[in-house]
């Protein structure tokens, strides 16, 4: 059973799980390339397709997972009860998730009964609450209250009483959060005859993806047909796999039995903060290969032979001069890349991702140690995703489509698909290579280690288990944010010329990596004999990035929050008679259609 | 009297010169220039993503000069019609709750399109109103062939047809639902959801009537 699942997870549901990810994240992008990208020239963008479900299914729909969530936390927390240490830290972290609940629900809620005016008892209350940002001040006020409670009973006698409290009432708040938030949307939908699942307009990339399979699939008469139906997979595939080589999560370390195999049930509760196990040791990782970055740039660089085949394959002008601009701008970049990398592997001294991120956990994030190389290597990746602003390749008002103008229904997907894959891969492996990966700023393998030199600030043991997640969720989400800023730079910038784009290529991104990479050796050989004291120095200028990082981060946090809580003001004009109609009937109203 | 020249000829140009964009390593690099350009993208990114997300969107035509999403989700948002708007026709009302038309033939005299049909009747002998008017039996306009000119509105001398309801023609299923019978339009209110108008009506034996009919001329 142990032997089955191993291989089950090591062979198969890795590999699996990171191609659902790409692809699930590529739809995502889609959309929010449709839909923010809409909003930043101020408008809503596509958000029409709905998918109707009856009342009583929505009702179960939010009140099933809401009463799963609340029994399985009252249950885990009754059945396993636990003491000292680690009741307080149950305590803290369900009263501190019961206090999120509340006032996120309590907001939403708020939110809503503002827009649409009081239906109930309960909105009538929660009108005299106020602003929805004051529920959120509240909930502000009980998170602070909460934690300085903590700090301040913490050791007295009190304190063993406030952790019985907490550790009890903060499941149990927890999980009426949960339920009453449910209760409340099934509540407020009953008289609804259906109910339109919209999920924010991500249902229409899905729309759009089933709509393509439906297409005809044509093939134009001259084309060559086996090359024609082979490059879209050509392009399709690369793009996929490169992402086996980068690691989602720090290494897993098991119990192992008497023949050295490892046992899944048993996960070891703490490892130590430098070095991983060698026995029990599991990569969260599709493939482990020595090879590292080499892999992600052979396997990379075949995405070419995709594009230029369509373009050959298709028989159309258009089609060729695309796959040939796609040809000449891939190589190109290709070359800027590996040599990027070069300086990032003369600094880690490895190849493999996950050394890489190790080297950045202990020290820091690798974008302070090359930030040249970060730019460069950011630009040529936006150029080999075809993207814009280097999207010459299928530059609409010059070559139709480029290189799959001939192409229709699922082909065509596959090459648009494959071009949001790549931009997913590339930022995975950004986020891996120069933001850390899965490490996050003074969190190492066994907990949390704030210090400065050889000053120890702050230090806080983490199981194991809590760690890598923790590490995983960093992971992703640091993919987001990079995938984020792509498609920010595709709303912003205009197309490049194609001479542009070679110029670009050859006479400024090539010498400045090379640059780059004579830089580093120097740099990197200056460090390596000096002395004690540089290192020391050294030493002290990656804690001091790290602290940086978590400065920044924390402002990040406030500045979102006192964004998210400022009002708008806005002016009324009130110039024409159309606008006097909409004010005296109180604004425009939104007319339900259809529901 | 001596001309005054110091005005005369070709204006000057009045203005500032604007110097060329400097050419120094911010803008050759082009990157300060891209991040200030991210710089706006991300500004319209959060705040017209957190008005989505929150619900506070602009009102789209109270505070369509504002930044923001000014988009109308037509049809479930939809723009008041100016006040001078012509609309589908409404018939208007007596105080008694007859049409104040009196099928003079006006209105479909005037009308460029031809979709006004009448069909005049007298009042039953006895009535005070036989002989001074008469009312319309039927009274029918194609909203399929009508231009909307408003030439109908115009002509008529007793304010009986109005075009003041505010409401364009619905895309029906077919065209005979286009065809307005009288009683239909005479169902439509006004925009201020009245069927009368401001225009006072003298019935014949009132005293604000001036005691003009066929028979008692000017």
């Amino acid at each position: 059973m142990n032997d089955i699942a191993l291989f089950a997870i090591k062979f198969v549901a890795l590999g699996f799980a990171v191609a659902m990810f790409a692809m699930n994240l590529a739809v995502v992008l889609t959309w929010v390339d449709r839909r923010q990208g809409s909003m930043i020239q101020d408008r809503v963008g596509p958000n029409r397709a709905v998918a109707w479900i009856p009342t009583p299914i929505a009702q179960g729909l939010a009140l099933g997972p809401a009463v799963l969530l609340a029994f399985g936390v009252l249950g885990y927390c009754f059945k396993f009860e636990v003491t000292g240490p680690a009741q307080e830290q149950r305590g803290a972290l369900f009263s501190h998730l019961a206090v999120l609940l509340l006032w996120l629900t309590g907001c939403v809620i708020a939110s809503k009964v503002k827009a649409r005016g009081a239906r109930s008892k309960f909105d009538l209350w929660i009108q005299t609450l106020g602003e929805p940002r004051f529920i959120f001040f509240g909930g502000l006020v009980a998170h602070v209250a909460l934690f300085f409670a903590a700090l301040m009973l913490r050791g007295t006698p009190g304190g063993a009483t406030f952790t019985e409290i907490t550790s009890r009432v903060g499941p149990a708040l927890f999980a009426f959060a949960a339920v009453s938030g449910a209760l409340y949307a099934a509540y407020t939908i009953r008289n609804e005859k259906r109910i339109g699942l919209r999920l924010a307009g991500l249902l229409h990339p899905a729309a759009d993806g089933l709509k393509t399979l439906f297409k005809e699939d044509f093939i134009p008469p001259n084309a060559d047909k086996f090359l024609f139906n082979l490059a879209p997979f050509i392009s399709f595939f690369p793009a996929l796999v490169v992402l086996a080589c980068v690691p989602f999560a720090d290494t897993l370390c098991f119990a192992t039995n008497a023949d050295g195999k490892i046992q899944l049930s048993q996960l070891a509760a703490s490892v130590p903060r430098y070095g991983v196990c060698t026995e029990g040791a599991l990569k969260i990782q599709a493939i482990d290969l020595n090879i590292g970055l080499l892999y992600f740039l052979a396997v990379g660089g075949t995405g070419i032979v995709g594009a230029a085949l369509a373009g050959w394959a298709s028989d159309n002008k258009y089609s060729l001069l695309g796959g040939l601009r796609a040809a000449g701008q891939m190589v190109s970049y290709e070359v800027t890349m590996g040599l990027t990398l070069i300086g990032m592997i003369m600094v880690y001294g490895t190849l493999q991702v996950d050394k890489m991120i190790m080297w950045q956990q202990q020290n820091t994030w690798g974008v302070f140690a090359q930030p040249l190389a970060f730019i460069l290597f950011f630009a040529a990746a936006v150029a080999e995703s075809k993207r814009i602003p280097f999207d010459i390749p299928e530059g609409e008002s010059e070559i139709v489509a480029g290189y799959f103008t001939e192409y229709a229904g699922m082909k065509f997907a596959m090459f648009f698909f494959a071009e949001y894959i790549a931009v997913v891969t590339a930022s995975a492996l950004m986020a891996a290579v120069f933001f850390g990966g899965w490490s996050l700023p003074f969190v190492f393998r066994d907990g949390i280690h704030l210090s400065i030199g050889n000053t120890a600030v702050f230090d806080a043991a983490m199981p194991h288990g809590g760690v890598v997640a923790l590490g995983a969720l960093a992971f992703i989400l640091k993919t987001i944010v990079l995938c984020w800023l792509q498609l920010t730079i595709r709303w912003t910038l205009p197309r490049f010329r194609y001479d542009q784009l070679m110029r670009l290529g050859w006479r400024k991104l090539l010498p400045a990596s090379l640059a780059n990479i004579l830089l580093t050796g120097f740099v990197v050989m200056a460090i390596r004999t000096a002395g004690p004291a540089v290192e020391h120095g050294m030493s002290v200028l990656t804690n001091l990035c790290n602290l940086l990082l978590v400065a920044g981060g924390l402002a990040l946090v406030v500045w979102f929050a006192v964004f998210m809580c400022t009002p708008r003001k806005r002016k009324q004009l009130l110039a024409t008679t159309s606008a006097q109609y909409a004010a005296e009937a109180g604004g425009t109203r939104t007319l339900r259609m259809g529901a | 009297m001596t001309l005054d020249t110091k005005n005369l000829g070709p204006r000057k140009v009045s203005g500032v010169t604007v110097s060329r964009p400097g050419r120094g390593a911010g803008v050759q690099t082009y990157i300060p220039e891209i991040a200030k350009g991210l710089a706006i993208t991300m500004k319209h990114f959060f705040h017209n993503t957190k008005d989505m997300a929150l619900g506070q969107r602009n009102d789209p035509v109270l505070e369509s000069i504002e930044d923001g999403i000014n988009t109308l989700s037509y049809p479930e948002q939809r723009r008041p019609y100016p006040t001078r708007f012509r609309g589908l026709h409404r018939l208007t009302h007596r105080d008694d709750g007859s049409p104040r038309c009196v099928a003079c033939l006006c209105c479909s005299t005037a009308c460029p399109a031809q979709c006004i049909h009448i069909e005049a009747g007298e009042y039953p002998e006895g009535d005070p109103k036989r002989g001074y008017e008469r009312f319309p039996k039927r009274f029918v306009i194609d909203e399929l062939r009508c231009i909307f000119c408003g030439f109908c509105v115009e002509a008529c001398p007793c304010d009986a047809i109005r075009m003041d309801t505010g409401m364009h023609a619905a895309p029906y299923d077919s065209r005979d639902q286009f065809i307005f019978e009288k009683d239909l339009m005479m169902s439509f209110p006004g925009r201020d959801g009245s069927f009368a108008t401001a225009n006072p009506r003298h019935e014949p034996g009132e005293k604000s009537h001036p005691g003009i009919d066929r028979t008692h001329g000017h």
